[in-house]
């Protein structure tokens, strides 16, 4: 395999030898006492669709603002493009952002809104019409042009503010929870496109969401937030099937967590002893040392109906059933194993219809899982 | 019907609301009604007629008065609006910086302030720099229009403030971050976004002006009499009628401003 082809293969994060388009380099963020960001370093690459996630107060907005330059961080610095814009003002910065609000001027029309940006470069009026157009097209809301802001429909503004913060070509574009006010429909489609704009434009995109559907969705890659911190960067499946700690595994879906102790430690996998006496045979990112406290992690659909039940079964349980919630495609189990100990949650595909189901409510059953679908953590 | 309670009448609230309307409204439509009367005496019926209009229109002292006061009222209610919105930028927009709540107290202070204290303490203000180094030389037109400027610029900027508060700070934020230097953006963001606010705080410091007898009295001076001064003086002789046709006149300006505000913010809200 040639140089070329073995590159192609290489995500840019994956390549030493690529240079980060945006390089956040142990930025800390103080409001009085309180850090918002703390000591956080990140590489986001050219063309990524980069997501932040966390609930609210991790810090993720006060990032995109000092990317935005509407916050100056108190230590650290701030590279776009090689460019050291940490003390940079926003009026200054390669870089638009898209409001959570929209922030559309309501005293302009969609086109005004739109051409705002251009006008503050001095761009000449036949590229900036031409550029307006094209960028009303681009959103399919040219017939909107001549309205003001309070006649649009929250999808509709949601355009306007798309194609306000894309008409100045930015080489990176901040979208602060771009989908939160739209409706659970329209959310749906919408990432779709976002996803397909920012592919065409190959604009470097990050964004804000504390919904992790969304994130999961439209990213290449997630960053985990929480008080200030990154605590996992990665791409959504890495995120979902190997989260590197607890936090990351509780953040992200739904989780059974048996906390135990190693008894044996052999090259990516360990033997646990959990608490409730069964043993577990699982994924572990490194070795450990035998008596280490850990958690093993197992995802509801990962846990299957056991047939051969063992007293002595390893990644085996057997408990009752205590609850059934039915989705539709899916039913989710909740199974009582001890009454002490968190329910056991199972998801299961209705391939039969609901009425020919074999699992119903108080009835005794066995599950288990194979050792390569659930993950030791340490805390 | 929905919202009506079945059994119960509704006049006790009609009564009321005309009681309100009476006591607030008669006196006015009196004042009106007899600037068209015949008769010289003020409280006498003797048949319709304009000539107090055309009376008015012949006294020097009246009009000289009127127009020195609309004269203050401009010049004050401009320069409060400059004053009042650069106080209330720095209450909204500059976070807590030292001394906020001291500027914050001292700035809406006037408004609860004595007037015959502010009318005072300006006379004796005017005094002592006089004295000092000459300006302002005698008392007049500008020493009116400073006193003015004083108490007026307080109620702008209350005003201002709450307009100010309720406008969207991303919108400043998205400006900025299109390519707006800070200038740029309060030109061409917040200051179309709070002109309702300055126009509605210039009419009302212009208001505050016209109507002000107290403080005026204290700081004018020789050849220098505003219309409140001269319709109190006149009226301590005996009210004439042309005092009455003046009020209605007044009333009639009032009321066309009082319009063309409502419909300039009834226009601004709908396009925010």
């Amino acid at each position: 395999m040639n140089a070329a082809a073995e590159r192609r293969l290489l995500e840019p994060w994956q390549d030493p030898k690529a240079a980060p388009f945006v390089r956040i380099e142990r930025l800390t963020k103080q409001f009085g006492d309180l850090y918002a960001v703390d000591d956080l370093s990140l590489d986001i690459f050219q063309g990524e669709f980069f997501s932040l996630l966390g609930s609210s107060g991790c810090g993720k907005s006060t990032l995109l603002r000092m990317l935005a330059g509407l916050e100056y961080p108190t230590s650290g610095r701030l590279y776009i493009d090689g460019v050291d814009v940490t003390e940079v003002p926003p009026y200054a910065r390669p870089v638009n952002m898209m409001f959570q609000s929209y922030a559309l001027f309501p005293h302009m029309t969609v086109e005004q809104n739109v051409e705002f940006g251009l006008r503050q470069e001095r761009m000449p009026r036949a590229e900036r019409a031409e550029r307006v157009s094209e960028m009303l097209e681009l959103l399919r809301i040219a017939p909107l042009r001549k309205r003001k802001p309070d006649q649009l429909s929250g999808g509709q503004r949601q355009r306007v503010a798309l194609a306000r913060s894309l008409a100045k070509h930015p080489k990176l574009l901040l979208l602060d929870e771009p989908l939160g006010a739209l409706d659970k429909r329209l959310r749906e489609n919408t990432q779709f496109e976002l996803v397909n704009l920012q592919e065409r434009l190959g604009i470097t995109f990050v964004t804000v969401t504390h919904d992790q559907e969304e994130a999961m969705t439209m990213s290449t890659r997630i960053a985990i937030m929480d008080a200030g911190q990154i605590m996992q960067v990665d791409t959504p499946t890495a995120i979902y099937e190997f989260p590197s700690c607890r936090f990351v595994a509780e953040f992200i879906g739904s989780v059974n967590l048996f906390e135990g102790k190693v008894v044996e430690s052999s090259g990516d996998e360990v033997l646990v002893e959990s608490r409730i006496g069964r043993s577990m045979r699982v994924r572990a990112f490194h070795p450990y040392a035998l008596g280490t406290p850990v958690t093993v992690a197992v995802r509801p659909e990962k846990v299957r109906l056991c047939l051969d039940y063992r007293e002595d079964g390893v990644n085996q349980l057997r408990g009752v059933v205590e609850d059934i919630a039915y989705l539709g495609d899916v039913s989710i189990y909740r199974i009582r194993i001890d009454a002490a100990l968190p329910r056991v949650q199972m998801t299961l595909t209705n391939i039969q219809p609901r009425t020919e189901q074999a699992l119903t409510w108080d009835q005794e059953v066995a599950i288990e899982w194979s050792p390569n679908s659930a993950m030791a953590l340490s805390e | 019907m929905s919202g009506r309670h079945p059994g119960r009448s509704r006049w006790p609230l009609w009564t009321l609301l005309a009681f309100g309307y009476a006591f607030l409204y008669v006196p006015i439509l009196l004042l009106i009604l007899y600037s068209f009367n015949e008769s010289r005496l003020v409280t006498v019926w003797s048949g319709f007629s304009l000539k107090w209009y055309g009376e008015l229109l012949h006294n020097r002292q009246l009009l000289d008065a009127a127009w020195l006061s609309v004269r203050i009222a401009a010049v004050n209610a401009t320069v409060a609006v400059v004053l009042g919105t650069l106080a209330a930028n720095a209450l909204v927009r500059h976070g807590r910086f030292r001394g906020r709540t001291g500027f914050e107290l001292l700035l809406t202070a006037p408004l609860v302030m004595p007037d015959v204290l502010i009318g005072l303490s300006m006379l004796l203000l005017f005094v002592a720099m006089q004295q000092g180094f000459g300006w302002p030389a005698g008392r007049g037109f500008t020493t009116i229009a400073i006193a003015h400027i004083t108490f007026s610029t307080a109620y702008v900027a209350v005003v201002v403030r709450s307009r100010l508060a309720q406008m969207d700070a991303s919108l400043e934020e998205a400006a900025m971050d299109l390519g707006a230097r800070p200038l740029s953006v309060y030109a061409q963001i917040t200051l179309p976004l709070i002109a309702p606010a300055l126009l509605s705080g210039w009419l009302l410091a212009f208001t505050l002006s016209l109507d002000d007898l107290v403080i005026a009295s204290f700081v004018s001076g020789p050849g220098s009499t505003t219309l409140p001064m001269v319709v109190y003086s006149s009226v301590r002789m005996g009210v004439s009628p042309q005092i009455n046709a003046l009020a209605t006149l007044i009333v009639a300006l009032v009321a066309f401003a009082v319009v063309i505000a409502g419909l300039s913010m009834r226009q601004s809200q709908r396009s925010s």
